[in-house]
C-alpha cells in the first residue's frame, strides 16, 4: 500500500499592523497541534523585503520552531538559492540538520523578485547560473573534507564544512519549479521536483511529462517522494469552507500577483489576477472533509504526489479558524484519504 | 566601580574534527539551560565558517534553537562577520530573532580576518571595512525607518522596506568587536559599545580605552553604561591547579587562533598568540582560586571600567563535566565575592 503523508506550510506571513508576538505564540501553537495530530512535516518558506507583509525569516524560525514540534521533519521551502552564498547555507543548513536530529529537508528554487536579488548584489539574469554552481558546492561541502572551486560570486579554497548534516549523504534536496526548464533542473539536480501551490493541477499533469522525460534522459528513477504545496482549507461543509477562506486567501492571491509570481508560471496558467470562483478550480483543496479527501485522492492518482505539503492560514486568518481547519485535516481527511488510496 | 557587574557565557561550540555533534548539540543545551537556571544573564555564540579542523554550530541557527532552553537569557552574536553578509539578510534574520526571543538580541559584529571566510563569499581582506561600515548603517536604516533606498559596493537596496522589524526599540544594541586601533575608533562612531575581545592582555586594553575614550568623545558621545569584554576563565583550588587544569583545552584553542592568523589582527606589542601557555596567560585569562578569579575580574571593573564580562568557559575537548563544574564555581564562589569586593 503506498502510504500519503501531510505536512504544515508556515507562511508566518502577517499584516503590517499585527502585534507580531502574539502571532508567534500561535505559530508556535500551530507546530505543536501539528506534531501531535500526525503532521509528517513543517514548512517555512522565505522571502526578503515582504511588505506588506510581516514574516519571519526562515533559518532562525525553523531552529526555533524545532524545539516546539519533536516529531515533524522541517523543510526549508524553499531557499531563494541565487541569493546566497554556499559556503554560508551549506554550514548553517548542517548545524540545523544536526540540532534536529537529522529532520531538514532542502527546498531550493530561483526566486524572481527584483528587490531581492538587488538587495544581494546579483540580477535576475544571473539566477539560473548562481542557483546550479550554489547547489553544486552545497553539496561538495556537505560530503566532501576539503573543497576547491570557483564560482562565478565565490571561490572556496581548501575550504570545509566540519560539521557534517546528520542525514547520510545530506538532507533530501526538493527543488521548487514552475517553468518548464525550471522543471528539467529539478530532474538533473535535485532528489524531487517540489511541485508549487500556484499552479492548476492540469498543469502539473502537463509538467510531470517534462519532468519524466527529462528524468529518463539523465538516467534517474522516479523519485520515491513526491511533495506538492497546496492551498488547504477544511470545515464542516464545503459552503462554509469557501465562506471562511475565501476573503483571505484571494488577498494573498493578489498579493503574489503584484509581486509578479505569475510571470515566473508557464503559459495558459499564468494568471492569479483572476476572480476567485475562476482562481480557485483544480488550484485550491478547499472543502468538507469528504470533498477534501476525495479531491487529495484525484491529486495523488493524477500526479503520484504522495507528501502534501498544506497552507492553511492566510494573512489575516485568526487562529481559531486554522487551528479548527488543521483538526479536521487531520482527523477527518487523512484517515479518509489513506482509506481511499 | 560604578555598575554591578553583569556575567554572560560565550560559546563557540567547538568540538574535535571526529566528535559526534549530536551529542555536543545536547551538551550545549545543557550548558544553556544551566547557566540560564544559574542566573548568567547573556549567551553568546560566536561565528566562523569553514573551521577545520574544528567543527560547530553555526551563530544564527544556534541562537535560534537555544533560545527555547535559556528563556532568561540575553542573546549576542560574538560576533558576526558583518562584512561577508548582506545587509537586508542579516537586518532580518536578527529582527527575528529579536522578535522570537521577546526582544533579548544584542547584535556584536566585527570585521574579520580569515581568507578562506573572505574568498567564499566572493569578497576579500581589502574591501572588508568599507562592506562593514556600509552593512552597518544600511542595517540600522532597515531596523528604523520605514522604506529604505541605498547603494553600497556590493548591494543595493531599491525602496526595500524590511518583513519585521525588531522588538527593541528603536533596535538591539549594537556591539563592535575590536582588535586594531582603528576598529576601536569604528566602535566609538557607530556602535552603542566597544566589545573588548578576549585575546589582548589587560595592559594593551588599558591603552586601548584610552583611544575608545577620545574617539567618543571626538563623536560627541557619552562613555556608554555598558562596557562589555569577552574573557576566558578557569575556577579551581588554586592557581597552579587552574592553570594545569585549562592548559590541554586552552593551549590547543590558542595554537587554533594563531594558525588561523588571529593575532595578525591584534595591535603590535601583543600580536603573537604562538607563545608558550605560560606566558599567554599572563594578564590574558582569568585562572585561579575563588578569590584569585575574583580579585582578577574586580581588576577588570577598577583597570577597564568593564562591567559586562562574557565568559569562556569551554575550549575544544574538555569534558561537559568540567564545563558545569566551571559554570557553577564561578557563580557561586566567585559571582559573591566579587559583589563583596566592589
Amino acid at each position: 500500500m503506498t502510504d500519503i503523508q501531510f505536512g504544515l506550510m508556515t507562511r508566518g506571513q502577517f499584516d503590517a499592523d499585527d502585534d507580531i508576538r502574539v502571532r508567534f505564540t500561535e505559530l508556535m501553537e500551530q507546530a505543536r497541534t501539528a506534531d501531535k495530530l500526525g503532521f509528517a512535516s513543517l514548512t517555512k518558506g522565505s522571502h526578503y523585503s515582504g511588505y506588506p507583509l510581516q514574516d519571519f525569516q526562515q533559518i532562525p524560525y525553523l531552529s526555533r520552531v524545532m524545539a516546539e514540534a519533536p516529531n515533524l521533519r522541517l523543510n526549508a521551502g524553499i531557499v531563494l538559492l541565487s541569493l546566497h552564498k554556499p559556503q554560508d547555507t551549506a554550514e548553517q543548513f548542517a548545524t540545523m540538520d544536526v540540532m534536529s536530529n537529522g529532520r531538514i529537508i532542502f527546498g531550493a528554487a530561483l526566486g524572481y523578485r527584483e528587490v531581492e536579488f538587488k538587495a544581494f548584489g546579483t540580477t535576475q539574469k544571473e539566477r539560473v547560473q548562481r542557483f546550479e554552481e550554489n547547489l553544486v558546492a552545497i553539496k561538495r561541502l556537505w560530503t566532501e573534507e576539503k573543497v576547491s572551486m570557483v564560482g562565478s560570486h565565490f571561490e572556496l579554497m581548501d575550504a570545509s564544512c566540519p560539521t557534517k548534516p546528520l542525514q547520510d549523504p545530506h538532507p533530501p534536496i526538493w527543488i521548487g519549479a514552475n517553468a518548464d526548464p525550471a522543471i528539467r533542473r529539478a530532474a538533473k539536480l535535485g532528489d524531487c521536483w517540489y511541485m508549487n501551490p500556484h499552479v492548476r493541477i492540469d498543469t502539473i499533469e502537463r509538467q510531470l511529462d517534462i519532468y519524466k522525460s527529462a528524468l529518463e534522459e539523465y538516467g534517474k528513477p522516479f523519485p520515491t517522494e513526491l511533495p506538492i504545496r497546496r492551498e488547504v482549507f477544511v470545515a464542516r461543509t464545503t459552503e462554509e469552507a469557501f465562506r471562511i477562506a475565501e476573503p483571505y486567501l484571494s488577498i494573498k492571491y493578489k498579493v503574489y500577483h503584484e509581486w509578479g509570481q505569475d510571470k515566473a508560471m508557464p503559459d495558459g496558467d499564468n494568471d492569479l489576477g483572476q476572480a476567485f470562483a475562476e482562481l480557485q478550480r483544480d488550484r485550491f483543496l478547499i472543502g468538507s472533509p469528504d470533498d477534501v479527501a476525495e479531491q487529495v485522492a484525484s491529486l495523488h492518482k493524477r500526479t503520484g504526489a504522495n507528501h502534501i505539503i498544506a497552507s492553511m492560514q492566510w494573512p489575516g486568518m485568526p487562529q481559531n479558524q486554522t487551528l479548527d481547519s488543521m483538526h479536521l485535516l487531520a482527523e477527518e481527511v487523512f484517515p479518509r484519504v489513506r482509506q481511499a488510496i | 566601580m560604578a555598575k554591578k557587574m553583569k556575567y554572560g557565557i560565550g560559546v563557540r561550540t567547538q568540538y574535535p574534527a571526529d566528535a559526534d555533534m549530536s551529542v555536543a548539540f545536547a551538551e550545549q543545551m545543557e550548558q544553556a539551560r544551566v547557566a540560564d537556571a544559574l542566573g548568567y544573564d547573556i549567551l553568546m555564540k560566536s561565528s566562523h565558517l569553514a573551521g577545520y579542523p574544528l567543527q560547530e554550530f553555526q551563530q544564527l541557527p544556534y541562537l535560534g534553537r537555544v533560545m527555547a532552553e535559556a528563556p532568561n537569557m540575553r542573546l549576542l552574536t560574538g560576533v558576526t562577520l558583518l562584512s561577508l553578509h548582506k545587509p537586508l539578510d542579516m537586518a532580518e534574520q536578527l529582527a527575528s530573532i529579536d522578535v522570537m526571543s521577546g526582544g533579548r538580541l544584542t547584535f556584536g559584529c566585527g570585521l574579520g580576518y580569515r581568507e578562506v571566510e573572505f574568498k567564499g563569499f566572493g569578497t576579500t581582506q581589502k574591501d572588508r571595512v568599507p562592506r562593514f561600515e556600509e552593512n552597518l548603517e544600511a542595517i540600522k536604516r532597515l531596523w528604523t525607518e520605514d522604506e529604505v533606498s541605498m547603494v553600497g559596493s556590493h548591494f543595493e537596496l531599491d525602496k526595500t522596506r524590511l518583513s519585521l522589524k525588531p522588538l527593541q526599540k528603536p533596535m538591539p544594541p549594537i556591539w563592535i568587536g575590536a582588535n586594531a586601533d582603528a576598529a576601536i575608533v569604528r566602535a566609538a562612531k557607530m556602535a552603542d559599545a566597544w566589545f573588548i575581545n578576549p585575546h589582548q592582555r589587560m595592559d594593551t586594553i588599558e591603552k586601548q580605552i584610552d583611544v575608545y575614550k577620545r574617539a567618543l568623545d571626538e563623536a560627541g558621545k557619552p562613555f556608554p553604561d555598558e562596557v562589555p569584554a569577552a574573557r576566558e576563565v578557569f575556577v579551581a583550588n588554586s592557581r597552579d591547579e587552574a592553570i594545569r587544569l585549562a592548559k590541554p583545552y586552552l593551549e590547543a584553542k590558542y595554537k587554533i587562533y594563531h594558525q588561523w592568523g588571529q593575532d595578525k589582527a591584534m595591535p603590535e606589542g601583543d600580536n603573537d598568540l604562538d607563545l608558550a601557555y605560560e606566558e599567554l596567560l599572563e594578564d590574558r585569562f582569568i585562572l585561579g582560586s575563588p578569590d584569585e578569579v575574583a580579585e582578577q575580574v574586580i581588576a577588570h571593573g577598577n583597570r577597564l571600567g568593564v562591567n559586562v564580562l562574557i565568559l569562556g568557559f569551554h575550549w575544544v575537548g574538555m569534558p561537559q563535566s568540567l564545563v558545569l563544574e566551571n559554570l557553577t564555581r564561578f557563580k557561586e564562589d566567585v559571582m559573591p565575592k566579587v559583589e563583596q569586593g566592589l
